[in-house]
């Protein structure tokens, strides 16, 4: 009998502990998360669509922009998934580096932004919370997550677009190569049917 | 060529249909968006149906020729931006709506579970009609009053305060649904997994195997190394999962010390080597990229993590020594 009882207590113990943990998140975690995303969400809806895209749409010529704000913008307004559709401002040669980059920064944000992708925040919490425990500062982590992810998304976009480039020409697709660059153009185009 | 219908109802605690899809000259392909060749499912309705079958990560079509796509997603991105844009949608895993895209999910357009099983050849019509622009929805409008002067006043500063707190509200009424219904979900995996890690003894096991890894800047390229392994990321990839199992494994060791505190930043990135990786045609497609492009996009993308991820996480390295 003894026996018996050590090993359900053993079991119960398990997620007796996973209980304790669980609450944990929920006192520390959830009421922040909350007010934080609430805040955000009605920023973002002040701020509306339509501005940011034109915004956007103004920004792709310059590969230092097209690889950083573009990205952090497109992740901030329309949060994961829908960041991607920003690509439609860009001509097709530089669509999968400017995939690349946005999809980069999706977990970088969640330090501080935790709406952008709030469905992955444990890629960041799970290490962040070791860290806090270990006597962290977890807000200063998240910072140098963020700023660190802007420099890799940039550099991640420049070597993608350089590869995207060399897989078009061994694949023959010139006609992607050549497509006209005149970006003011491609954003009527796209704001018509968008 | 003759088209014939195909009905696809939802299997095992799946959600949403029956489905009624059916090809024709102009919409002739079902897409499998599975990352590991073509799904059996895709395959049976193309049998079944006449229409052909292609996996979207090697042979992209258009979206204006799908007729039907096969998706296996457990979290919520694949399983939203298909019914988005007007795509029955038929998950191989049973999932019901959620996420930022759960108002595109609805049963006329899409159905989860599905097993080879549930594709069955019929002769009804389509039951969806593509291209159904939701009517807009006509709000009551509000008539112009011809009171001039003070009322007018009142009644714009009544507008405007109207309109404040009813985005507010509305925002909190999004955010309470995405907490309930993608953080709490995995915070009670997350949770459930370090109580039975901590509690059971297992976590000295794993700190043995991991902290060569984790535990020093070398091992921490090398695992972001092996994270964007061309045939590995796409696997590793769907919603995070692994990252943050592999992530709160590596807190877990942080908190403990056996992983100097540090070293948190370059693990961050040395997790987060494949993200995304799964989601190239589906993301590409989104951005409104043709097929030519997401061919050559996806091998650019997966070796351009091989360089890049080592040096994230060499960049990281640098930059940790402001966290100490």
């Amino acid at each position: 009998m003894d026996i018996l009882t050590n090993v359900a207590t053993g079991f119960i113990g398990l997620f007796k502990a996973g209980g304790k943990v669980f609450m944990g998140y929920m006192t520390d975690i959830i009421p922040l998360l909350i007010s934080l995303i609430t805040a955000i969400n009605a920023l973002i809806k002040f701020i509306g669509e339509d501005r940011v895209n034109n915004f956007m749409a103004k920004l792709t010529k310059y590969s230092i922009l097209r690889y950083t704000l573009l990205p952090i913008l497109g992740v901030f307004f329309f949060t994961n998934p829908m960041c991607y559709t920003a690509g439609r401002f860009l001509p097709e040669k530089y669509k999968p580096a400017y995939f690349d980059s946005c999809v980069s920064f999706l977990h970088p944000v969640t330090g501080i932004f935790p709406h952008a992708n709030s469905a992955e925040l444990f890629v960041f919490l799970g290490i962040a919370n070791g860290f806090t425990k270990a006597g962290g500062n977890q807000t200063r982590l998240a910072l140098l997550y963020f700023i660190t992810g802007i420099i890799v998304i940039f550099i991640r976009g420049m070597v993608t677009e350089r590869l995207s480039i060399f897989f078009f020409k061994r694949n023959g697709n010139t006609e992607i190569l050549n497509q006209k660059l005149d970006v003011n153009d491609l954003k009527k185009e796209n704001a018509e049917e968008a | 060529m003759t088209y014939h219908s195909v009905k696809i109802v939802k299997g095992n605690h799946g959600w949403g249909g029956p489905l009624i899809v059916k090809p024709d000259e102009q919409k002739k392909y079902v897409i499998s968006v599975t990352g590991g060749g073509i799904d059996p499912v895709a395959q049976k309705i193309a049998d079944l149906s006449g229409g052909e079958v292609v996996d979207s990560f090697n042979n992209p079509v258009l979206k204006e020729e799908t007729f039907a796509a096969v998706v296996n997603c457990g979290g919520t991105a694949r399983s939203g931006v298909y019914p988005k844009m007007g795509i029955p949608t038929i998950n191989t895993v049973a999932i019901t709506p959620a996420g930022p895209l759960a108002q595109f999910i609805k049963e006329d357009i899409f159905v989860s579970g599905v097993t080879v099983e549930e594709v069955e050849s019929s002769k009804e019509d389509s039951t969806f009609q593509s291209t159904s622009e939701p009517t807009p929805s006509s709000n009551d409008e509000v008539k112009p009053t011809n009171d001039s002067g003070f009322l007018k006043l009142i009644d714009v500063v009544g507008k405007i305060a109207g309109e404040f707190v009813n985005t507010f509200y509305q925002a909190g009424r999004d955010t309470i649904d995405t907490v309930i219904k993608n953080i709490l979900p995995f915070m009670a995996f997350v949770a459930t997994l370090v109580g039975i890690i901590n509690y059971s003894g297992i976590g000295k096991i794993l700190a043995k195997i991991l902290s060569p890894l984790a535990g020093n800047i070398v091992g921490l390229v090398i695992l972001s190394l092996i994270c964007a392994l061309p045939f590995l990321s796409p696997i590793l990839g769907p919603a995070g999962v692994i990252a943050a199992v592999v992530g709160t494994l590596i807190g877990q060791q942080i908190a403990t010390g056996i992983v100097p505190m540090f070293l948190a930043l370059p693990a961050l990135f040395a997790i987060d080597a494949q993200a995304g990786c799964d989601f190239i045609p589906v993301g590409l497609t989104l951005g409104e990229a043709q097929p030519d492009t997401i061919t050559s996009g996806t091998p650019a993308i997966l070796f351009s993590r091989l360089i890049t991820s080592p040096i994230a996480v060499l960049i990281a390295f640098a930059f940790s020594f402001l966290l100490k």
